[in-house]
């Protein structure tokens, strides 16, 4: 993410609100994860760019959980989400990261006079299409944050598109040891049709998360990808 | 799709190599017996399966069916010493499939050595035959040989199949290089070398076809020649063969000018017996995919102008 060079700090603050999310959806802790971070609501910009980083998935464990998100959290997503708006010539990973975090916004937002409006038209995802598998699969890891349950955007109806080809790219991540591409590929694939059944996505997930799970980043998608399989959300 | 010329020219490069390095397959009669004088047979054993395949494959074109024939031919003449090799490697570890295997093809196109043929028939009588230790693929191509010989294969090639890593279509992202290489002759045995692409039970050829173009793109990215080309074999076997342009295309780019392939990344360097030994069988190899890949390709060429 183009915001990521404003601190040596980022990465960990980062790996801080990752680990958060990772235990909300565990439901292990229920305390919001920004304000694990940080007591109060005068947040640095640093931790605002930690949010920006982590984007939509901040919120995950609200949206598959159906919980109302704490107000110092939605506050500082909300802050974050104007603080580092789309450049004119950003690219399609940023715009679709910025997009989804206004779609979790608008999901999340208590109605009212503080609401801002729709989701706004979604960006280009046309590429994607005539992407390799392995492209394909590494756009997509990077967008995991919009693999959702039941909402859909063109990013989501290419991936449906090629159950196929993701699952391969989930097989050139693991034996590239990409834990953090395998593990956002797997929770693409959780929310694919078709397939192919002599994937192994459980016990590969199992095998991304023993491999590279001390990383907060790579455990959030596997816990998401668990989540998403269990549909404690429908 | 690929350009069926650049597929062609690495098997007759390879081919041209394999010719003028002919010496290099060469037995140690004088061995100390406990390093092992079967050992060296498994070159030739390897030699002749393949250039069986080249010469009745016919599309390898005339002159490369020419050398594949003279190969065969030197080989059995010159480093065999027309079989006798085989009957004292026989006598060394009576039990030994080795001798069978390496006789096989020869048999086929019409070589003769009677005592490898009476053993080969006495110990498929015996049970310990059927009970050697030896790795379930390659199990599987022992009773894929016996199954060509003619005699009845014990164990069936079904249950025999049954015990391969492949035939369990197992997860692909744990597949390393051993791994692999058992995918790959399981697939040669299944197919007798390329010759019955058919053999290739649906749900095995289902499975590669799922899974094959990302082991092509491991192997090839890691510059691992022999490999790479024993999977773009595989792929020449499945009922629609990709002949993936960007594999083929890196694997024509590493062949030598000579038509060596190097095994690993690039052309070793030192004692010329002692490259050989790492080189031929990476450039059988291509000779072998280029062969299967370059029949596939006209197929489909001849299919897609009568339809």
């Amino acid at each position: 993410m183009e915001q990521s060079g404003t601190s040596p700090l980022l990465p960990g603050t980062v790996q801080d609100l990752a680990a958060g999310v990772v235990s909300a959806l565990r439901g292990g802790d229920h305390a919001p994860p920004v304000v694990r971070t940080v007591a109060d609501d005068g947040a640095d910009r640093l931790l605002l760019a930690a949010v920006r980083v982590t984007g939509a998935d901040l919120l995950l464990p609200n949206v598959l959980l159906r919980t109302a998100p704490h107000e110092t959290e939605l506050a500082l997503f909300r802050r974050a989400l104007e603080a580092f708006p789309p450049r004119a010539d950003s690219a399609p990973a940023i715009r679709w990261s910025h997009w989804a975090m206004i779609r979790t916004l608008r999901r999340l937002e208590p109605p009212g006079p503080g609401r801002r409006g729709d989701t706004p038209p979604e960006p280009d995802a046309s590429r994607l299409d005539a992407a390799p598998w392995q492209v394909l699969t590494r756009q997509l890891a990077v967008l995991a944050a919009l693999a959702v349950p039941g909402e859909e955007c063109a990013v989501t109806r290419a991936a449906r598109r090629r159950p196929v080809d993701v699952s391969r790219g989930f097989v050139r991540a693991v034996r590239r040891r990409d834990w953090q591409q395998a593990a956002g590929a797997g929770r693409w694939l959780m929310l694919l049709d078709g397939v192919p059944t002599t994937l192994g996505l459980e016990a590969g997930l199992d095998f991304v998360e023993l491999m590279g799970g001390t990383d907060p980043r790579v455990a959030l998608q596997v816990q998401a990808a668990r989540s998403i399989r269990a549909g404690v959300f429908v | 799709m690929t350009d069926t010329r650049l597929i062609h020219t690495v098997g007759v490069r390879a081919l041209e190599w394999l010719w003028s390095h002919r010496e290099g397959f060469r037995l140690e009669p004088d061995v100390d017996p406990e390093v092992g004088f079967l050992e060296r047979l498994k070159p030739v054993g390897e030699l002749a399966l393949i250039c069986k395949v080249l010469f009745r494959e016919g599309v390898a074109g005339a002159r490369q069916a020419d050398l594949a024939r003279r190969l065969l031919d030197h080989a059995w003449r010159e480093t065999l010493d027309g079989g006798a090799h085989l009957v004292l490697a026989q006598r060394i570890e009576p039990i030994s499939p080795i001798p069978f295997e390496v006789y096989l093809p020869f048999r086929e196109l019409g070589h003769s050595r009677p005592e490898i043929e009476r053993a080969a028939v006495l110990n498929h009588r015996t049970d310990s035959w059927s009970a050697f230790e030896m790795t379930p693929t390659r199990r599987l191509g022992l009773s894929a040989f016996q199954r060509r010989f003619g005699l009845s294969p014990r164990p069936p090639e079904a249950d025999a199949l049954a015990g391969t890593w492949l035939a369990r279509t197992p997860e692909p992202w744990t597949v390393e290089g051993h791994i692999a290489y058992d995918i790959t002759h399981a697939v040669f045995h299944l197919t007798d070398w390329g010759e019955h692409p058919d053999g290739l039970p649906p749900n095995i050829a289902g499975y590669l076809a799922d899974w094959l173009p990302v082991w092509l793109d491991d192997w090839l990215d890691l510059r691992r020649w022999d490999l790479l080309g024993e999977l773009l074999v595989v792929d020449a076997c499945l009922p629609r063969p990709t002949l993936d342009e960007r594999a083929w295309t890196a694997f024509a780019a590493a062949q030598q000018a000579d038509g060596a392939m190097p095994a690993l990344r690039s052309m070793p360097e030192g004692d010329p017996d002692q490259v050989f030994d790492v080189v031929y069988h990476p450039t059988l190899v291509a000779a072998f995919a280029s062969a299967l890949a370059t029949s596939r390709a006209l197929s489909e060429l001849a299919q897609a102008a009568a339809s």
